[in-house]
């Protein structure tokens, strides 16, 4: 291919550009970072502190350090030429279109041509940002909008001119999907491309309908919070993260770039009310708060302000809303009073905006879906909202209520926007057909497998899928996919099929996260009953089910993403190879409960540490940061920290693209079958009294220090017990069976303690840790 | 009895373990750029060495392998010249100078290379793959953390946290002014850590004051006196001192800079291990036949300021005398090089000031103390 992208370069380093940088550099791909030039001995001093602050961004920007060493920064007078080493530049400056033609000036007389430029511009249109340029930057030129903050929010949308070449246009959204892992939606050229266009609408219609039925903040975020599947912040609250003073700004550039006859034109109005409250500096998080704040002086109190009289008070329980409606769209709607009233304000205009921008922002409504799901976080795009509605229900009640039905709901008149038909979910289109949903190539959805087909296996935890070519998909489906006997048993019947019938088996599922580990609420109903004979069951009917995965005599694959906890940590850590997500956050983080890990997690990952070849040498270095690992219950911030961490082998795989993961996993799975042989059980070499002498004095240090509590000296001598062999001889080997042995013996020993009852109990009932 | 001599003393700068400058160089490398420049200021012919006897606290990974030897061999030194490692924890290198010393009187040998080395970068304190003996970890403080020794030390002997502070200011106050006075020009040996010359200490932080100590957490309890400012900092480094007989020295007509009057050794309860200097001192002042009030120079290593002041009050010694250019609260505390570091320092400073009598003594980890008295020639 002609455009391989080896280098990038980021004009511009405010937060979208540093931002963009550090995902660049999270790929692998070294990066130049230029902002202006500044005075003073460090002419780079802009892009230099960006950097910084890249370094100290929370959530972390950078997944690695050795990502953050990819980044070097310069100015536009001294560095501007080395755009020409770069195959993509990416312009982030400020949204002022004399700027972004100036720069464009300069970079026509230094970069190579054939080299991608794209703007980042989230409102000016292309057409006019090629003004005045050659016919080969307007070939090589196109837009490229990245969601704030870039490494975590999952859409680009991309817009191509009409010169723009479309080799180029490829390569760029190739390199965004596969090497960045965005979902690359394809806009038109419009004010606002999909994502903001939908989403400012919908925000304005939703503050405008609060003050018009004189909502408090609170009701208006519980109504159109959760029960629309929207962020759980609703409407004020996400205002208040994203900072009051964005809604002015993007009211001003579409009302000046829309025609006049936009919807938008109708409901764009500045609140007094928020006008003040930005020049007071409240502009959300970022500044003293907004719709919510936190007094700190009456001692950490959430207040939210009242629209009608701008003055703060103590937030308010918010007014309940009936389970059924919770769920289920229509019933919102039909809510009486102001809850029904306030539900179809900001979802009727909304929805009908949506449709009526189908052919004019996207060709088809799956990009208007994806932009909004991947840049607003709806759960649900606008159109399966419509459809959980029902397209004839809402054109009704437009029309009812004397507001204009765009076509494309007449269109799905007696239908829905979305079908299954053959096992193949297909959408609406234009033309009144219904076409398939076709993924990218290397994208693999277990949602379209489980649409077209049945489980081979399926119990009240868990799922086994055919994924085709011979391979199975192990997927959990608890809540939480939370992991219990249910799931052991169906690892069982598993390998059982797999060995007959199939070739490999892939974990993965396409939960929030890959599983928060083993279900705790069961664990102490039989806790509480004193059922240790169950627990104990547990604990060996775990470790059975995944040391048979990881001795079965077909290749396992995990493809964890998300929280990878506990049990869900050790079931990854048992499996023969790893294709990871790039947002994988990875922990055995047992202790926090008062427990150590009983699947199996201590030896695996003493052995994933005794082949690094960075440890030193003895049988001690491993342990040591095992238990250092374990203790603390380190949970890593990405799939390359967890194999800087150890959880992950260096061979193990990470893919940055979410949707490619499955399709990644089944490939490495695949890659193994040829020959395949389980792997050897390990003989530990493990340190022994001694070595648990030296973690048991550290323990103590940190006790004196007051950085252990009581219980974590309890807990940690039990997990220092495992980890350094029990009672065996450094001069035995301790065999694997041993060392799970040894975790059962630990593990009922601490489930017998009632401080370990206690740490359960407070993280369930508060999700957070009792430090007992 | 053939009298023994410190005819040259030197050392590399000290920098913090993991930040300093020192952190990517290898401790044996360190070593042996100490041990060629003082052979080679010495001008004697270095086929004359008995031994090359160094001290280190955790003798494995690039300080393994008997390091002596390794450092003999990358010096340059003649194949013949032997190489011993020893260990006494902090007190190693003092006493490879004690062995040497020994050696001489023996008459096995005429003049010796006797140092120390520390990378605390490169090789943990407690080394890679520390084991207590179990038994011996439950019943005793042998195992118990330095900065838990400190503690109980301040506890007993009374010796509250401002104290400390305004000790350890004083301090930071001397090795500034001897820094900025050129005192350590003439030890330090520059060394070159990956093509960048490195010459000057680096854990020196002339700013301290006890207002900007006192803002600091307890660093080992939480309730604790003890704090990072008023404890010797993890420290690289390297030292070396020329031990030879007096005839020799003087008919090769080199500096010497002191004669070794007294040497001694004691042990103490390992939870108090900082008070170690006080047996052994009194020991050794009595062997040379000595009392405190004959001294004009101390060496006291500063482990710890609570454990200095403390045996600073056992002894009765006159603060104005001790650790003169500054101790380890600045300068740095390279476990097995410090030993070399301060009688060298002690007997530079009887050559520099005039006087007769110096003590050279530190605390050892497990409790133990070492002390060195120096006269005058």
């Amino acid at each position: 291919m002609g455009h391989s992208i080896a280098k990038v370069c980021v004009l511009g380093a405010g937060t979208m550009g540093a931002g963009i940088a550090a995902q660049v550099a999270n790929a692998g791909v070294p990066v130049l970072l230029l902002d202006r030039t500044t005075d003073g001995p460090d002419r780079s001093i802009i892009a230099r502190s960006a950097l910084e602050r890249l370094g100290k961004a929370e959530p972390a920007a950078f997944m690695s350090k050795a990502a953050a060493r990819l980044v070097e920064v310069g100015n536009f007078d001294d560095d501007l030429g080395r755009v020409a080493e770069c195959d993509w530049v990416i312009e982030a400056i400020v949204e002022k279109i004399e700027a972004k033609h100036a720069l464009y000036a300069r970079l026509e007389d230094v970069r190579r041509a054939g080299t991608a430029v794209s703007s980042n511009t989230s409102t000016i249109p292309l057409e006019r940002l090629i003004e005045g340029r050659s016919e080969a930057f307007a070939q090589d030129f196109l837009i490229t909008h990245f969601f704030n903050p870039p490494r975590y929010m999952r859409l680009i949308e991309v817009v191509s001119g009409a010169r723009s070449n479309p080799d180029l246009v490829a390569a760029v959204s190739a390199f965004a999907d596969q090497r960045l892992g965005k979902s690359v939606v394809a806009c038109k050229d419009r004010p606002g491309f999909i994502a903001n266009r939908v989403g400012t609408f919908w925000l304005q219609s939703a503050v405008n309908a609060a003050f018009d039925l004189g909502l408090s903040v609170e009701d208006a975020d519980a109504i159109a919070g959760k029960p629309m599947g929207v962020p759980k912040t609703g409407i004020f609250g996400l205002v208040d993260l994203v900072g009051l003073d964005l809604m002015p700004y993007l009211k001003a550039s579409l009302t000046a770039s829309l025609p006049k006859d936009d919807p938008y034109q109708a409901i764009a109005r500045d609140e007094p009310l928020i006008l003040k409250m930005i020049a007071d500096g409240y502009t959300g998080r970022k500044g003293k708060g907004g719709f919510y704040r936190i007094n700190r002086e009456a001692g950490k109190v959430k207040e939210a302000i009242d629209l009608a009289t701008g003055t703060y008070a103590k937030a308010r329980k918010p007014m309940s809303i009936p389970a059924v409606a919770q769920k289920d769209l229509r019933a919102l709607l039909a809510l009486r009073g102001k809850a029904g009233a306030y539900a179809w304000a900001v979802l009727g205009p909304t929805l009908a905006y949506a449709a009526a921008l189908v052919g004019e922002v996207a060709d088809d409504v799956l990009a208007i879906d994806t932009a909004m799901k991947l840049g607003y976080n709806w759960k649900y795009g606008p159109f399966e909202l419509i459809d959980r509605i029902g397209a004839d229900e809402v054109a009704q009640r437009l029309e009812a209520e004397g507001h204009a039905v765009p076509p494309m709901l007449k269109l799905a008149a007696g239908r829905s926007f979305y079908r299954v038909e053959g096992g193949q979910r297909q959408f609406l289109g234009l033309d009144g057909e219904y076409h398939p949903v076709t993924r990218p190539e290397g994208v693999l959805l277990l949602e379209d497998v489980k649409a077209a087909s049945k489980p081979l296996l399926k119990n009240g935890s868990a799922a086994l899928w055919d994924i085709g070519d011979g391979v199975v998909c192990l997927e959990f489906t608890a809540k939480m996919n939370a992991l219990d006997g249910e799931v052991m048993t169906l690892i069982a019947q598993s390998i059982a099929l797999v060995q007959r019938h199939y070739k490999a088996l892939v974990v993965y599922n396409e939960g929030s996260h890959f599983s928060a580990g083993a279900n705790l609420g069961q664990a102490l109903f039989a806790l509480n009953i004193a059922a240790w004979g169950e627990v104990e069951k547990l604990v060996r009917g775990g470790q059975q089910a995944y040391k048979a995965l990881k001795y079965a005599p077909f290749p396992v694959v995990a493809a964890p993403f998300g929280m990878a906890l506990g049990g869900g940590c050790e079931i990854v850590l048992n499996s023969d190879a790893v294709q990871a997500h790039a947002e994988t956050y990875i922990g055995l983080v047992e202790c926090g409960v008062g427990l150590i890990p009983g699947w199996g997690g201590c030896g695996e990952l003493i052995q994933r540490l005794s082949e690094n070849p960075r440890l030193p040498k003895g049988p001690m270095p491993a342990v040591a940061k095992a238990f250092e690992t374990i203790s603390t219950a380190t949970v890593a911030k990405s799939a390359a920290q967890a194999q800087e961490i150890g959880f992950l082998r260096p061979s193990d795989g990470i893919t940055m693209n979410r949707d490619r993961l499955l399709a990644d996993a089944k490939a490495r799975a695949l890659a193994m079958v040829e020959g395949y042989t389980p792997p050897e059980r390990p003989l530990f070499r493990l340190p022994g009294a001694g070595g648990r002498a030296a973690l048991d004095l550290a323990v103590q240090d940190f006790a004196a220090k007051g950085l252990a509590t009581p219980y974590d000296t309890v807990v940690a001598g039990k997990l220092a017990h495992v980890l350094t062999g029990g009672d065996a001889d450094m001069a035995d080997g301790v065999s694997e069976a041993e060392l799970l042995a040894l975790e059962v013996e630990q593990f009922m020993a601490l489930v017998r303690d009632v401080r370990t009852v206690a740490r359960i109990e407070t993280m369930l009932a508060t999700g957070k840790p009792l430090r007992n | 009895m053939r009298k023994v001599v410190i005819a040259g003393y030197a050392r590399s700068p000290f920098h913090l373990a993991g930040k300093g400058a020192l952190a990517r160089l290898r401790p044996d490398d360190m070593a042996a750029a100490v041990v060629r420049a003082l052979v080679a200021r010495s001008g004697i012919n270095d086929g004359d060495i008995e031994d090359l006897v160094l001290g280190c606290a955790f003798p494995e990974g690039e300080q393994g392998f008997n390091v002596a030897r390794v450092v003999g061999l990358l010096a340059g030194l003649p194949l013949s010249v032997g190489g011993a490692t020893l260990n006494r924890f902090c007190g190693s290198s003092m006493s490879a100078i004690h062995y040497a010393a020994g050696q001489i009187q023996l008459g096995a040998g005429e003049v010796f290379v006797c140092g120390g080395v520390e990378s605390m970068s490169r090789v943990p304190m407690a080394g890679f793959n520390p084991s207590p003996n179990p038994e011996l970890a439950r019943s005793s403080a042998a195992y118990l953390g330095m900065g838990e020794t400190a503690e109980i030390v301040a506890e007993r002997y009374g010796i509250p946290r401002q104290a400390q502070e305004a000790f350890a200011a004083e301090s930071q106050r001397r090795a500034a002014a001897a820094q900025a006075a050129g005192h350590f020009a003439d030890e330090i040996v520059p060394v070159s850590v990956k093509g960048v010359e490195v010459a000057q200490d680096g854990c020196l932080r002339p700013a301290t004051t006890v207002e900007t100590l006192a803002g600091l957490k307890p660093a080992f309890r939480t309730e604790g006196s003890v704090t990072a400012g008023t404890s010797s900092p993890l420290t690289d480094g390297a030292s070396a001192v020329l031990v030879a007989s007096e005839d020799y020295a003087r008919a090769k007509g080199l500096p010497i800079l002191a004669r070794i009057a007294s040497v001694a050794i004691s042990g103490c309860a390992p939870e108090v291990m900082g008070i170690g200097p006080v047996h052994s001192s009194h020991k050794a002042m009595q062997r040379a036949g000595i009392t405190v009030d004959d001294l004009d120079v101390v060496e006291l290593n500063e482990a710890f300021a609570a454990q200095a002041l403390a045996c600073m009050g056992e002894l009765g010694l006159d603060p104005a005398k001790v650790n003169i250019d500054g101790g380890a609260l600045a300068l740095g505390h390279p476990l097995g090089a410090t030993g070399a570091r301060i009688v060298g320092k002690a007997a530079s400073l009887l050559a520099r000031g005039g006087g007769r009598y110096a003590l050279a003594t530190q605390c050892i980890g497990g409790g133990q103390g070492i002390a060195t008295v120096l006269e005058a020639v």
